[in-house]
């Protein structure tokens, strides 16, 4: 391991000693190519837009069921604080759509699969009229299990596919396995299913492949998921203060540091360091124009900055060690104060919050603001509206296609409705129990109501957790804090397909970013990596998206 | 298994072998026709039927599906596999020739052929001399007990054996947390890349070194207790029997574990190291068989994993027969005879 500077190196700094070394390695940054490539002819590559795509998308119409108690702004959710007794709930699906038919559901599962004939499956089922089969896999694991039952003969009648496994030959497999839905759901058609007009048009656009709209979408907010937590009760007791500049953060670190006594000061930080320094989020978004052309997130100074300030926390030994090695769960760690700050989706906080109260009841965490590294506003880029779909076989017959939009439909009912609290909390005695307006989630409901459902469709983000109104208040408000300095990246919105030549082009950042913060590898390899990328084909999928921009034009941006 | 000739034409008076005759006439070894050896070992062959299907459909059809490394091989285009490929365009050796320029391949070769040295060195002899331990110094009573606390580790899975090392080894494992708590430097073997090889080798001991143990000490139990108390009688010391009964009894084995070894030289474990590829990285830790998972199911390359899968396998046959060769001249059986 290399030594370090005790600081996080300035941005100045910081900047003089890359240019040495991009010198050195004799890849730097040369200006960028102009001219060649172009978007490719096959219908399965680039992006649906204009007429074209206002033709296929479904009409919107808002749901009115129930009022939140925190209404959103900036792009967050929604918020709910309480909880209506079951005879007080809207009814959005009046009438038993479903046909009975039999389906199969391909999704991932963060847990314990709770098994068929179970009284929560059972109860869904007759409540849609319909009767799944769930094929659930491990979601850490995911991406691996879909490529190879899509490459299989026996695809399910439905699957559900997460935008993060979108890489390799995946959106080839969509395009070619997966069923069109636009007769069923384009422009007034979705009145059928009021549920899922009630889902916002954005959402909709991430569901559209090859210019078809084949996923059915769970809406995003379009504030980051991933969060920056620390520890709010011991912070509080400590008198620690939330960092606002990066330097701070590195500064809090020692103060926190104990190995000794089993408490380290984070957890791997680099997600948010990637937000700290306003570098540009993942692929198809990780383009911005500067002066006309089109420069990736890979080939920009903020990239380098944030891993050099993630490696930083690595050397000088604040990341707790579990982490380092990638095994363990963070979330455990955090929770039993052995790392006082982790990064998460949201979702943590309440997950933690809601096990860690059952016998810590002054458990408190918070989310730090994001803020640039030198303490100015943060450029904060703004969230696909939609990352997560569930596919339908392009084999199944049309019962099928529309007992699967039954349950779509079922899945999508809002919060304050019937069907909302037969999704989220199973069944009233059995699952959950609800007293003098708190309801409680059983150990049956722990164990068995698991969020596959949420993946068929999902209704407009919001947030309710009425047993820790804290916590509702808490993510929201952040939500809306955040969602002020939102900065929509280029191509915003859109599902965009790289042509296959380019499916193996961004393979080796993930592996290089880990080595390079960890202290295995250091931030030179990294420009070599881009100079690498750069001539085995980033270039040339520059001028791939300069193109698609053009064509795309004012929409893109 | 042969039968002499009077056995034969005991058994098969009826139709002496057209073979049994060369041209000029004279008696040549013999051949059983196909139909009557058929009939003959007719039992033996309907026993290794059921493993002979297995083989054949887990095996041998799946070799069919090498020819993807000769194509740019999409199984996404067309409704099932035989489809797609019979659709996928052919491309000859281009993905072996991206293999010879491919650092990340060269590095996981390395890495494989370093971790097999090392398990070759250090894990191979292991549970022979716990089995020769075993079977000289440990009292009978006692022997069920150790054998049982052996093997257990075996049944571990390998996610158990990793968190049981991160827990022990680990930054903040068990004993880097004492040393702290005695005011020395805490340390971590699970994230260190330099001893990633070893740190393996020694995992793979722990867990299945006392399941070796095994046929060591069948080969062991089938010496003649004779031979031992003959040459005690001759005055052949404790040293003396071990090296000119016990070892010369374990030999045949030895070299039939150790060919199987070198024909398996570059499978040196997969999900061991998979599951601590992000502690170390992958210059330490990516072997050919974590490289084919991460290039083909992760990142959806099939047609270079297969190239890559293709070159590990003819490596591996080739290392089989130079490793059988060598026992043979060793004067061993070895895997099989020609």
């Amino acid at each position: 391991m290399t030594p370090n500077s005790p600081s996080a190196p300035s941005r100045r700094r910081f900047l003089a000693s890359s240019v040495v070394v991009a010198a050195a390695v004799g890849g730097g940054m040369p200006l960028l190519a102009a001219c060649g490539g172009g978007s490719g002819g096959s219908k399965n590559e680039g992006t649906t837009t204009g007429k074209k795509l206002k033709d296929l998308l479904p009409a919107y119409v808002p749901s009115k069921a129930v009022t939140p108690d925190i209404p959103g702004k900036n792009g967050s959710a929604v918020g709910f604080t309480t909880a209506l007794p079951a005879s007080e709930l809207a009814v959005s699906v009046p009438k038993k759509l479903g046909k009975g038919s039999e389906l199969t559901i391909m999704a991932p599962l963060w847990g314990t699969s709770p098994g068929e004939g179970n009284p929560y499956w059972t109860a869904m089922d007759e409540a849609v009229g319909v009767k799944v089969k769930w094929q659930n896999q491990d979601g850490n694991v995911y991406g691996q299990k879909l490529g190879a039952v899509l490459a299989s003969s026996s695809i399910p009648d439905a699957v559900v596919v997460p935008g993060w496994e979108l890489g390799g030959k995946i959106p080839s497999a969509i395009a070619n396995k997966f069923a069109d839905l636009g007769p069923y759901l384009s422009g007034d058609k979705v009145k059928a299913y009021p549920n899922l007009a009630a889902i916002p048009t954005g959402a909709w656009q991430r569901g559209v492949f090859a210019e078809k709209l084949r996923g059915l979408p769970m809406p995003a907010e379009a504030t980051p998921n991933i969060t920056p937590f620390y520890r709010a009760d011991i912070f509080e007791e400590k008198g620690y203060e939330v960092p606002t500049t990066t330097q701070e953060f590195y500064d809090l670190c020692k103060e926190i540091n104990a190995p000794k006594s089993k408490v380290w000061a984070c957890s791997d930080m680099t997600w948010s360091a990637f937000v700290f320094f306003g570098v540009l989020p993942e692929k198809p978004y990780y383009w911005k124009l500067v002066d006309d052309k089109l420069v990736n997130r890979y080939e920009t100074d903020e990239y380098l900055e944030a891993l050099e300030w993630s490696r930083s926390l690595y050397s000088a030994g604040f990341v707790h060690p579990d982490a380092k090695a990638e095994t363990g769960d963070m979330r455990t760690t955090f929770s039993s104060g052995n790392a006082l700050m982790y990064n998460a989706d949201i979702s943590d906080w309440y997950a933690a919050t809601a096990i860690q109260r059952l016998d810590k009841p002054d458990f408190r965490m918070g989310a730090m603001d994001f803020f640039a590294h030198d303490g100015g506003d943060p450029v904060i880029y703004e969230a696909a509206p939609s990352n997560i779909w569930c596919f339908v076989n392009k084999d199944a017959d049309k019962k099928t296609v529309e007992d699967i939009l039954a349950l779509a439909n079922y899945t999508a009912a809002p919060y304050g409705t019937k069907e909302q609290r037969l999704k989220a909390y199973g069944l009233e005695g059995t699952h959950h129990t609800l007293k003098d307006g708190v309801l409680t989630k059983t150990e049956k409901g722990n164990n068995q109501v698991f969020a596959t459902y949420e993946y068929v469709a999902t209704s407009a983000p919001f947030r309710a957790y009425p047993d820790h109104p804290d916590v509702v208040k808490g993510v929201i408000e952040w939500q809306q804090r955040q969602g002020a300095h939102l900065r929509k990246p280029l191509f915003h919105g859109m599902q965009i397909q790289e042509p296959t030549r380019f499916t193996e082009l961004n393979a080796q950042f993930e592996d290089l970013e880990k080595d390079i913060v960890r202290g295995r590898k250091k931030v030179s390899d990294m420009q070599q990596q881009v100079s690498d990328w750069k001539t085995k084909g980033g270039d040339k999928l520059r001028d791939w998206y300069k193109k698609l921009l053009d064509e795309t034009g004012e929409s893109a941006s | 298994m042969s039968l002499s000739t009077e056995d034969r034409r005991a058994r098969e008076p009826r139709t002496p072998p057209v073979e049994t005759r060369a041209a000029g006439g004279a008696p040549v070894a013999t051949k059983v026709p196909l139909r009557h050896r058929l009939r003959r070992d007719r039992t033996l062959l309907l026993m290794t039927l059921p493993a002979m299907l297995l083989l054949l459909v887990f095996a041998y059809v799946p070799l069919a599906g090498n020819v993807v490394a000769f194509q740019d091989y999409d199984p996404y285009i067309a409704d099932n596999a035989f489809q797609a490929i019979a659709q996928s365009p052919w491309v000859g050796f281009e993905w072996f020739q991206q293999m010879v320029n491919d650092r990340l391949f060269w590095s996981a070769l390395r890495n494989t052929l370093a971790i097999f040295l090392l398990q070759l060195t250090l894990f191979f002899p292991v549970p022979i001399l716990l089995a020769l331990f075993i079977n000289s110094f440990v009292r009978p009573r006692v022997r069920a007990v150790a054998q049982a606390v052996l093997y257990l580790p075996h049944f571990f899975s390998w996610v158990l054996v990793v968190t049981v090392f991160q827990q022990m080894f680990g930054g903040a494992g068990l004993i880097a947390q004492t040393l702290r708590e005695h005011g020395h430097e805490g340390f971590d073997l699970m994230t260190d890349p330099g001893l990633f090889k070893f740190l393996i080798t020694f995992e793979m001991i722990w867990k299945d070194a006392g399941w070796g143990v095994i046929v060591f000490l069948a080969a062991l139990a089938a010496v003649s207790p004779d031979l031992y108390e003959a040459s005690a009688m001759d005055g052949a010391n404790r040293w003396r029997r071990m090296w000119h009964i016990t070892l010369p009894a374990l030999r045949p084995v030895v070299a039939l574990l150790l060919v199987l070894q070198v024909g398996n030289a570059l499978t040196v474990g997969f999900e061991q190291i998979l599951l601590q590829r992000t502690a170390v990285g992958p210059g330490a830790s990516e072997v050919l068989d974590t490289y084919v998972w991460n290039v083909g199911i992760t990142n959806g390359g099939f047609s270079y994993a297969a190239a890559v899968g293709i070159v590990k396998g003819v490596f591996g046959l080739l290392l089989v027969l130079g490793a059988n060769k060598v026992a043979h001249l060793m004067g061993e059986q070895g895997v099989y005879k020609k």
